[in-house]
C-alpha cells in the first residue's frame, strides 16, 4: 500500500508544482513593443483616446467574461479609457498578427495605439490599472487623478 | 439558440469529488473506481452537466445546508469537452483494466485523469478547457 500511497502523494506534488507555475504567468503583465493600426480596431484618426485596452477574447471562454468585467469596471474609473474587443475566432488575421496563442490576451497600449503591455489568462484590476499609469504616462495627465480632481 | 450555462462551482466539486474516488481507488487498489467515474462523466457528456451525477450532490449539499454560495455561470460547452476527455481515457483505463488485464496503462491513465480533476476542483484550472478553446481557434483556421 506504501507505494500506492507515494504515487498518489508525487500525483498531488505534480498538480501542486504545475498550479503554482501557471498562477505565475497567469495574468501576469509583460512588456511589448508593436502597434496597432487604427483601421483594424475601427478607431477614427482623429480619436485620440488615453489609452485603448484591447482584448483578444474566444467563444465559450469563462476567463474571457471574467477579464471583461474588470475591464468595464476600470474604464468608469480610468477617464477615456477605451476598450476593444476582438474575437480570436473571428480576427484570425489579427490573432496572427499580434501572436495571441491563447484567449483571453489584453494589450494596453499609449493613445498612438503603441503597444506597451500584453498579458495572457486574467490580470488582476491592480496589474491592468499599473499597466496604464506606468512610466509610459509621463508628461500625460494621469486619468485617475484627473477624474478625481472633477469630482472633488 | 440560447447557450446552456452552468455553475462552475458545482463542476469544480465534481471535479474534487472523483479526484479523491480515484486516489481512493490507487490507494486501495479498487479498479472499479475508474469505470465508476467513467460512467458518471459519460451521463453529463451524453445528457448535459445539468444531469451529471456530481453536479447533483453539489446541489444537493448546497440545498441541504443552505449554503449561500452565488452562482458562477460558465458556459456548457468547454467543461464538457473536459468531461469528455476524462471519460475517453477513463474507458481506455478501464479496457487496459479488464480486458487486457494491463494494471500500468490502467493506473496510468487513472492517475491522469485524478491530476487534471486536481487541478480543477482545487485551483480551477480546467485543462480541457484551455484545449478546447485551442481547438476551437485551429479549427476556425483550417475553415478559413
Amino acid at each position: 500500500m506504501i507505494p500506492r500511497v507515494l504515487v498518489a502523494i508525487g500525483v498531488l506534488a505534480i498538480c501542486g508544482a504545475f498550479s503554482i507555475w501557471w498562477r505565475r504567468r497567469e495574468g501576469r503583465m509583460v512588456e511589448a513593443h508593436g502597434a496597432f493600426d487604427r483601421r483594424d480596431l475601427g478607431i477614427g484618426f482623429r480619436d485620440k483616446p488615453c489609452a485603448t485596452v484591447v482584448e483578444f477574447y474566444g467563444e465559450g471562454c469563462a476567463p474571457c467574461v471574467t477579464v471583461e468585467q474588470r475591464l468595464d469596471k476600470i474604464a468608469e474609473t480610468v477617464c477615456d479609457l477605451r476598450v476593444i474587443k476582438l474575437d480570436a475566432g473571428d480576427r484570425l488575421d489579427l490573432a496572427d498578427r499580434y501572436n495571441v496563442r491563447r484567449v483571453p490576451t489584453i494589450f494596453v497600449t499609449d493613445p498612438d495605439l503603441h503597444i506597451l503591455w500584453r498579458a495572457s489568462g486574467v490580470p488582476s484590476e491592480e496589474a491592468i490599472i499599473n499597466a496604464l499609469l506606468g512610466p509610459e504616462w509621463a508628461g500625460r495627465p494621469n486619468p485617475v487623478e484627473s477624474r478625481a480632481a472633477e469630482r472633488g | 439558440m440560447a447557450t446552456r450555462m452552468i455553475d462552475r462551482n458545482g463542476h469544480r466539486w465534481g471535479a474534487g469529488i472523483s479526484a479523491v474516488v480515484l486516489y481512493a481507488g490507487l490507494i486501495f487498489d479498487a479498479r472499479w473506481v475508474a469505470p465508476l467515474i467513467c460512467a458518471v462523466l459519460g451521463v453529463g457528456v451524453l445528457f448535459g452537466l445539468r444531469y451529471s451525477p456530481l453536479g447533483a450532490t453539489y446541489r444537493f449539499v448546497k440545498r441541504t445546508f443552505k449554503l449561500d454560495i452565488p452562482m458562477v455561470p460558465e458556459e456548457e460547452t468547454p467543461p464538457r469537452f473536459a468531461q469528455l476527455m476524462g471519460f475517453t481515457f477513463l474507458l481506455v483505463a478501464t479496457i487496459g483494466f479488464y480486458s487486457i488485464d494491463s494494471a500500468a496503462l490502467g493506473w496510468t491513465l487513472t492517475m491522469l485523469v485524478a491530476a487534471l480533476q486536481t487541478l480543477l476542483g482545487a485551483t480551477g484550472i480546467c485543462v480541457g478547457c484551455e484545449i478546447y478553446l485551442v481547438g476551437k481557434r485551429l479549427s476556425a483556421r483550417s475553415a478559413a
